[in-house]
């Protein structure tokens, strides 16, 4: 009796279990659905407007097809955590992400991403509206394209003009060299004390922004200064190039040159930059995105019109004005596809309705990143309300890309690491580039993919 | 249940083995559904968590799917790590600091004076520590954000300029995990106290002790077990604290107030070597267990 008991006992147990597991396996094979997993911020609600707009239009002419979108609140740092924890099982996995260039190849290493060279032939727009420059943003280390580019974008420095003017500063302003825009935060340090002189991401709350805004827009200024050797492909353990671009920010805060270091490490700084400190000209220089005018647009949460008149902009120069004088990195976001999709054709097609003109023009007209088809970037539409669109389309001419392979976000962080010790004086420039050099090795899979310089 | 406890002829005459069997079923039985439960979601994830603090596993790239067994490597390169040591060392003090001198002892004197004073007065002084307990680590955290940062209540009251959060970070988190935790040890030593016999402590009174020898002769000696409780629980607590220092400096500025669960949280999620922040998290735990046992070990000495 007894036994029969148990026996009950754990078949109720075994039910029960089943009954948890039962309920997902019926969703899934109930109706056609498509979860797409994006980010959202308060102030910066483009990307969500844009996907609504494409799932109208999607489930329009996909009857029988519904379009889930599932939004992740926060930070690029937040969205990358959330993307990867949810990519741990085929079950969770989203069925096609915003997914950053940076990440992909990581995401192709562990067969996360499905290839889509296949769908991409049938799809005229692909051959005519975008450019190969473009293309190659999400390509993996086998060839073959893992995402859609949804937009690309350049860096350089934007300027206040009556901060400039008050300090005494020349406007339009041209900096040959790092020490010109040292100098020119010196000036404004001295003569507009109320002005934050110059601003740049430096810490690890702002991740990979930090890495590319701050550090590499400096390194790949330098004679010669890469992350990353091509010829014998190996990752460059510090070096001169790497101890001087940390000189630079420590000059900045050392100095007192930059945001204050409650300021350096708030994760909400580019807000308080472009949000407060511009508009009511309390900033002098900030290092930052081609995308930066979107803060002071009528779609942003907070419009400043008179930005127009009051911002200048100009290329980040090279460390003494070497060939070709100006520096710029570039990167990007793609749509991408999970390897783990039962239904691949629908979602490349969804892919194809969120990337086709009207949505891919609503997306880089409020966002401010440049526009990757050919036809949005002819446009009047999206020149007309942005003067700086045009400068840093042009910056492609100089423009970096980050060596994006499977070790380069575990990179990036150890930079992180090096560029915040510096920030708060921590460590010396010398002390950082020999920290990272000491890290590398770990963080790429060994000192044979490690090469000193 | 009944049909396993009621006797019956037909198991009465089971062989010398059999009542003893029956006893270890009669608890067993209804234990049953929860110890499955457990060894399911409590036993299997820390199982997990051991094992892959072996393996150099991650959450994104190839070693995501095909993670392998590096045997210590992960511990080798904790102990040669200094932002590890760094973090160990600021939990040390975060724990000393805040529970075991902070809350402990400002729960014992609220606790103290409490005794023999007026309902209003407790209910007023009970009601204002409890609501610091109860709130939300992250509302703490959101009250104690604005209190100290730069355009803060604090610096408006006293009229200065002063970023306390980046320039004394840790006294920031400490002072805010003091506010929030004393309440428990107020509980705890208001409920020891109220044990204490009130003819033992007239009668040192009255032999001519004063309030600091009734304290230390015979209070203190006779809620020591209660003390020994209370700085096991606080510190187990406050050596897992995460939330709180998160939402305050987030372990900055740079990895000056980056204690230990802080420092896991990033290798783990930020860094996606969750392989590395398993290893962290099982020295945490070791750690942990040695005060556990340490506080057992003094309760014992106290008894013999």
């Amino acid at each position: 009796m007894t036994r029969r008991l148990a026996g009950s006992l754990l078949l109720l147990t075994a039910l029960t279990a089943a009954g948890c597991g039962g309920g997902a396996a019926e969703e899934s094979s109930s109706s056609k659905e498509l979860e797409v997993l994006y980010k959202v911020e308060p102030t910066w609600p483009h990307l969500e407007k844009m996907l609504n707009d494409a799932k109208k239009q999607y489930e329009s002419s996909h009857p029988g097809v519904t379009i889930k979108l599932t939004p992740v609140q926060g930070n690029n740092e937040a969205y990358y955590t959330k993307l990867a924890l949810l990519n741990r099982s085929a079950d969770s996995a989203p069925d096609i992400y915003y997914h950053d260039t940076f990440q992909v190849n990581a995401d192709v290493a562990a067969g996360k991403l499905a290839p889509l060279d296949e769908f991409l032939t049938k799809w005229p727009d692909w051959e005519t509206q975008f450019p190969d420059s473009v293309k190659q943003a999400a390509k993996g280390a086998d060839g073959k394209i893992y995402g859609v580019p949804i937009s690309t974008d350049t860096r350089g420095l934007w300027y206040h003009k009556d901060v400039f003017a008050k300090a005494g500063l020349p406007v339009p302003w041209e900096p040959k060299t790092w020490d010109d825009v040292l100098n020119a935060a010196r000036t404004i340090k001295q003569k507009v004390p109320d002005a934050v002189p110059f601003s740049m991401y430096s810490t690890k709350v702002h991740g990979e922004a930090a890495t590319m805004q701050g550090f590499e827009m400096l390194l790949y200024g330098t004679p010669g200064g890469t992350l990353y050797d091509d010829a014998s492909q190996k990752w460059i353990a510090g070096g001169k190039n790497f101890t001087d671009a940390l000189t630079f920010i420590n000059t900045i805060y050392r100095e007192e040159l930059g945001p204050k270091q409650a300021d350096a490490h708030n994760a909400k700084l580019a807000d308080k930059v472009n949000n407060e400190w511009f508009p009511a000209g309390k900033i002098g220089i900030s290092l930052d995105g081609a995308w930066t005018p979107a803060a002071w647009k009528e779609t942003s949460t907070k419009p400043w019109p008179e930005w127009k008149d009051k911002v200048g902009w100009t290329a980040m120069p090279t460390q003494n004005g070497e060939e070709p004088g100006r520096v710029s990195m570039s990167g990007g976001w793609v749509m991408a596809m999970s390897s783990y999709t039962k239904l691949k054709q629908e979602a490349f097609d969804f892919i194809t309705v969120a990337m086709n003109k009207e949505n891919a023009m609503t997306y880089s007209v409020s966002t401010g990143d440049l526009a990757v088809r050919k036809d949005v970037a002819a446009d009047p539409k999206y020149t007309a309300d942005n003067p700086s669109v045009k400068f840093f389309t042009d910056l492609a001419e100089v423009t970096h890309y980050r060596p994006a392979y499977e070790a380069y976000p575990k990179v990036s962080a150890q930079i992180q690491e090096a560029m915040e010790a510096v920030t708060t004086g921590k460590q010396t420039p010398e002390e950082a580039t020999a920290a990272y050099a000491k890290a590398l090795p770990g963080a790429v899979g060994g000192p044979d993919k490690v090469v000193a310089k | 249940m009944t049909v396993a406890t009621a006797p019956s002829p037909a198991v009465t005459g089971t062989p010398p083995g059999g009542p003893s069997r029956r006893r270890v079923l009669r608890w067993l039985l209804p234990l049953g559904p929860a110890l499955i439960l457990l060894a399911l979601f409590m036993a299997g994830p820390i199982l997990w968590s051991v094992y892959i603090a072996f393996t150099n596993e991650t959450l994104t790239g190839s070693a995501s799917v095909n993670s392998q067994f590096v045997g210590f490597d992960n511990f080798a390169r904790l102990f040669d790590d200094p932002n590890f040591i760094n973090s160990f060392l600021l939990t040390f003090v975060f724990v000393i600091g805040s529970a075991v001198i902070g809350q402990n002892t400002l729960g014992l004197i609220i606790a103290l004076l409490m005794r023999g004073r007026g309902r209003v007065t407790r209910s007023v002084v009970n009601g204002v520590v409890i609501a610091a307990w109860v709130m939300p680590e992250i509302v703490a955290a959101a009250c104690w954000f604005s209190f100290l940062a730069e355009e803060g209540t604090l610096n408006t009251v006293l009229g200065i300029e002063q970023e306390w959060l980046y320039t004394a970070p840790m006294f920031a988190v400490i002072l805010a995990n003091v506010w929030r935790g004393t309440a428990f040890s107020m509980l705890v030593y208001s409920a020891a106290l109220s044990e204490v016999p009130k003819d033992l402590v007239e009668a040192a009174a009255v032999d001519g002790a004063g309030p600091g020898k009734r304290l230390l002769h015979i209070t203190l000696p006779l809620i020591r077990r209660s003390i020994m409780s209370n700085l096991m629980l606080i510190t187990l607590q406050t050596l897992a604290s995460f939330g709180l220092i998160y939402a305050l400096t987030g372990g900055g500025p740079g990895t000056a107030s980056q204690t230990t669960p802080l420092y896991m949280y990033e290798q783990a999620f930020r860094y996606f070597e969750i392989g590395y922040g398993s290893a962290i998290a099982l020295v945490l735990l070791v750690i942990g267990a040695l005060f556990s046992l340490i506080y057992l070990r003094l309760i014992k000495v106290e008894d013999a």
